[in-house]
């Protein structure tokens, strides 16, 4: 029989996380899947989430694909599918489909430094991609992270920050003054400035909200970053997740299959309109 | 191959498809479509325009991708609903109808194949008859590199040449069907061979209307993107989905969940048209819509017409049926639409 | 008869003395039947303006778009919009008027009369010409249409093309405006429910089977809904998003929404759809019939909300759209009222 795409292969949750509470949660959930498949993917490739009954959400893999033994995704509470993805409970059931995108270049950025710049839940898409370069150390250059929230409460992958501290530059940030905080207080883009990444041999992959990227992007590129050396990460609503239902296009790319991952001299040319 | 069949055969040769499921256009109170029927003398191949294409029949507006039962007790089961088993044939299509489904078909191939539009896509022959007239008074097939007889994406061609049919057999699905009734059939003389190119060759100059300067429209759209052209042109829109979902070519889609019951959970996840004119078909949960106005939707509608399924797949995602300047309550009429961008700046 | 020179030439007066924004009128379509609506900021533009027996469209929706464009403008404009209206059209401003939604200083309103006919139905134009190409249609003084074809002029008794709503018409001049164009006539209409009379005199089982078989023709454009102008609301029952959602609206608040209607075109969600609608639109609903008019797949839809405007004469003696003072039908009562539905 033809491979259906559609179909959802089951999972269970092996593993929840509430990384933020309040009126924007954040958890975090490992999944396995129920029966062994060979579900491989690329940092930077998203997919279907299915809870059935309410619909499906397209969800980045903040796993590494280094590690097999389950998926992570970490997941904003924002609607329907989302609200009920909050309500679960270890060993509940949901639908897996994918991988969807067209991932992470990792194999072009071998030898460079590697600058990941997050905003909020930004850091979720590139926490693979984070994760993939650490695990491979030898082929990457420098590692930094760059990353805030809005308050100390709202960042995620709290405990594993300072895990990585060791092995990274880590330079963290909250928007606004807060007792105990130590670091910068100011939103990420400014914290790029005060840092002066060098763009020398350098990439710096950068996720967050559109705002964030749009003076990101600024910041970085009056460091002198070329337009090649910044990449990004783009979403949009998705239903199919292959290009067909017509939705999540920019221009004549479709998100689903063409993106999310663009470097910022190919999103340049694209309609801005996303 | 080509062969006539003489018209008062025709019902004859319908009769002898018993074991297809056989659609044609049909009149029900000054409305066509096509439906599937069940007595050959209800064909009428002399009609005008249906307002939903055939494409309804290989990609319908409802179908079920899967279905899903949920509980504590029984755990979380998923069933896979393909197409049933059903081989078809629909009686005339026309060729703006045909060419049509070989740009759905685009869509719907890549790496990743559609199964549910390829299932009833493969089961289906398509029997077009050529417009010897347009059915119209909107068609501009011509200007989209179409033709009132064009063969494209058909198994069977046939012209009515007065008292018979020439019928030009086009594919081996085509000739399948010629095989179950194959003594009603005959050569051809050459005067029908002439007939047939005459009514084809005249039938190309009946055609009315046509866009300017098509050429000049991709690269001129990509200058337009930011113009306040869009504003303009889409004060009378309705925000209806009339031009999309009666388009040949239109393809996009929603997929939802249909509960029957919550408690076990037991439904279907079903799959439905959508159209990029609803408000609601790129907005974000969090509230953020890409295309938040009438301008820019109409310009995704224009723009993905004519500019990126042209940088996509090579062609134009029109077949100049006519169906959304027919149908538009307010008359928004595409082909003055597009002369205004060809004239644009100038 | 309505004079067209004088329409035009008010309508540039307003726009030179600067007294309204734009002016939503009706001129020349794309083809030569369908005037299409025509949003005139210039006053040498009002030259476009035209008037004749296919100006079918109700205007006044496009009163809605504007109110909403007004809601996202930071400095806006607060003079108001020029709209030529109908008899009909003009129940649909007193409508938005009784419901708050729009003020009497938003509108100028450039009122036509029909007098003694109305506006025709295509189909039954194409059946009387029998499919011949249309290049003009205009009024006579004489209550006729006058079809101008590639053979030349035919003068066709207004009657006969009339579209079914005008047979029937309440107000066939505006019942409000700033400015009339034409002869404020009075008709009679002996019955105004009789397109409802073959579909009554059916059994319950057979209008069950007429209405099945037309609603599952429904595709579910939205036209009948994009069209009317009384359909405004930002959370309608047939979406399954909420348009009125803001950064503050909360997850719970977007899940919680109730799915009244799902996607699918089928008899059920089709039914649901078109009911409810009608329900909403029960005493405001004043018979444009744009709503059969867009329907591409010909489902005669104006019968649901006729059928209500006749329950609301007969059980509360309502009419729709000509007081602006009088409330909405749902959200009054009178000591008088049946109540034997009230058990």
């Amino acid at each position: 029989m033809d491979y259906n795409t559609y179909i959802p292969k089951l999972a269970k949750i092996a593993q929840i996380k509430e990384e933020v509470g309040g009126v924007r949660p954040i958890k975090t959930f490992r999944t396995q899947f129920l029966k062994n498949n060979d579900f491989s993917f690329k940092c930077g490739q998203s997919a279907m989430l299915s809870v059935f009954g309410k619909g499906e959400s397209m969800i980045s893999i903040s796993s590494s694909p280094l590690i097999k033994d389950y998926l992570q995704f970490s997941i904003l509470k924002m609607g329907r599918v989302t609200s009920s993805l909050h309500e679960m409970l270890l060993g509940d059931i949901i639908g897996i489909r994918g991988p969807y995108g067209n991932g992470f270049p990792v194999e072009k950025w071998k030898g460079k430094n590697l600058i990941f710049i997050g905003g909020g839940i930004g850091l979720a898409p590139i926490w693979s991609v984070l994760n993939t370069a650490l695990g491979n150390r030898k082929d990457y250059g420098d590692l930094t992270l760059i990353y805030g929230a809005r308050t100390s409460k709202d960042l995620v992958f709290k405990e594993e920050l300072e895990e990585l501290r060791k092995k990274m530059t880590v330079h963290l940030s909250v928007d606004v003054e807060e007792p105990d905080w130590k670091e910068f207080v100011g939103f990420v883009p400014q914290n790029v400035t005060d840092k002066k990444p060098s763009q020398k041999n350098a990439i710096t992959i950068t996720c967050g909200p559109p705002i964030m990227i749009k003076f990101v992007i600024k910041a970085l590129e009056d460091l002198g970053f070329k337009d090649e050396q910044i990449y990004t990460t783009v979403e949009n609503k998705m239903k199919c997740g292959v290009g067909k239902c017509g939705r999540c296009n920019i221009g004549m790319h479709y998100v689903c299959q063409d993106g999310p991952v663009y470097s910022w001299a190919e999103l340049k040319k694209l309609p801005q309109e996303y | 191959m080509e062969k006539v069949l003489t018209k008062k055969f025709f019902p004859k040769w319908v009769e002898k498809l018993k074991s297809y499921k056989i659609y044609a256009p049909v009149k029900e109170n000054e409305h066509w479509s096509y439906t599937n029927i069940d007595d050959p003398e209800n064909i009428d191949l002399d009609y005008p325009l249906t307002t939903l294409s055939p494409k309804k029949i290989i990609f319908p507006q409802r179908e079920i991708f899967l279905e899903f039962t949920a509980s504590n007790e029984g755990g979380t089961e998923v069933k896979e609903i393909l197409p049933a088993e059903e081989p078809s044939v629909i009686f005339g299509v026309k060729p703006c109808e045909a060419i049509a489904l070989t740009l759905t078909d685009k869509v719907f191939s890549g790496d990743i194949k559609d199964p549910y539009y390829w299932k009833r896509r493969n089961q289906t022959t398509l029997i077009g008859i050529s417009c010897n007239t347009p059915p119209s008074p909107n068609c501009f097939c011509v200007s989209v590199n179409g033709s009132p007889y064009s063969k494209e994406g058909l198994d069977i061609l046939m012209t009515d040449i007065g008292d018979k049919y020439y019928i030009e057999i086009l594919t081996k699905k085509g000739e399948k069907l010629l095989n179950l009734a194959k003594g009603l059939f005959k050569s051809p003389t050459a005067n029908d061979k002439k007939n047939t190119e005459q009514i084809h060759i005249e039938s190309k100059k009946k055609i009315k209307r046509q866009i300017e300067n098509i050429k000049k429209i991709p690269p001129k759209l990509k200058e337009m993107f930011d113009s306040p052209f869009w504003d303009e042109e889409s004060m009378s829109c309705l925000q209806c989905g009339i031009c999309t979902y009666l388009c040949p070519t239109c393809h996009c889609f929603d997929i939802n969940d249909e509960i029957a019951s919550s408690s076990p959970i037991k439904g279907k996840r079903i799959r439905t048209w959508d159209t990029c004119q609803f408000p609601d078909f790129t907005m974000h949960s969090s509230g953020h819509n890409p295309r938040p106005d009438k301008a820019s939707r109409l310009r995704q509608r224009i723009l993905h017409k004519f500019q990126y399924f042209v940088d996509r797949y090579q062609n134009y995602q029109c077949t100049g049926c006519g169906r959304c300047i027919s149908f538009c309550p307010v008359g928004i009429d595409l082909i003055k639409v597009l002369d205004k961008v060809s004239d644009y700046g100038l | 008869m309505v004079n067209l020179e004088d329409l035009k030439k008010e309508a540039r007066q307003i726009l030179k003395d600067g007294k309204a924004k734009y002016i939503i009128g009706y001129k020349k379509g794309a083809n030569d039947l369908m005037p299409t609506p025509a949003f005139i900021t210039k006053p040498e533009d009002a030259e476009d303006l035209v008037w004749n027996p296919a100006c079918f469209h109700n205007l006044t929706h496009f009163l809605v778009d504007e109110k909403r464009r007004k809601a996202k403008e930071k400095e806006p404009d607060e003079r108001p919009v020029g709209i030529v209206v109908k008899g009909c059209d003009s129940r649909a401003i007193i409508t938005l008027l009784q419901e708050k939604f729009l003020n009497r200083e938003d509108v100028y309103i450039l009122g036509v009369s029909c007098e003694n006919t109305g506006v025709l139905d295509e189909k039954k134009l194409a059946k009387k010409i029998k499919g011949k190409k249309v290049k003009k249609v205009e009024f006579d003084e004489k209550n006729n249409f006058i079809i101008t074809t590639p053979d030349g002029k035919t003068k066709i008794p207004a009657e006969e093309i009339l579209a079914e709503k005008c047979i029937e018409c309440k107000a066939n001049f505006p019942v409000i405006y700033d400015v009339l164009f034409g002869e404020k006539v009075e008709r009679n209409i002996d019955n105004p429910f009789k397109s409802l009379e073959k579909i009554e005199s059916l059994p319950r089982e057979e209008r069950w089977t007429f209405w099945k078989e037309q609603l599952d023709k429904c595709i579910r454009c939205y036209a009948c809904r994009s069209v009317c102008p009384m359909c405004y609301c930002d959370e309608c029952v047939a979406d399954t998003i909420n348009f009125a959602v803001t950064a503050d609206t909360t997850a719970e608040e977007k899940a919680q929404k109730i799915k009244w209607v799902e996607k699918s075109p089928v008899s059920s969600e089709n039914f649901a759809y078109h009911l409810v609608r009608a329900i909403h639109l029960a005493g405001r609903c004043i018979d444009c019939g744009e709503c059969e008019r867009a329907c591409p797949m010909d489902i005669p839809i104006r019968l649901l909300n006729k059928k209500l405007e006749k329950e609301a004469k007969e059980l509360f003696d309502y009419d729709a759209g000509f007081d602006p003072e009088q409330p909405p039908l749902v959200s009054c009562f009178k000591d008088e009222d049946p109540e034997d539905f009230i058990r």
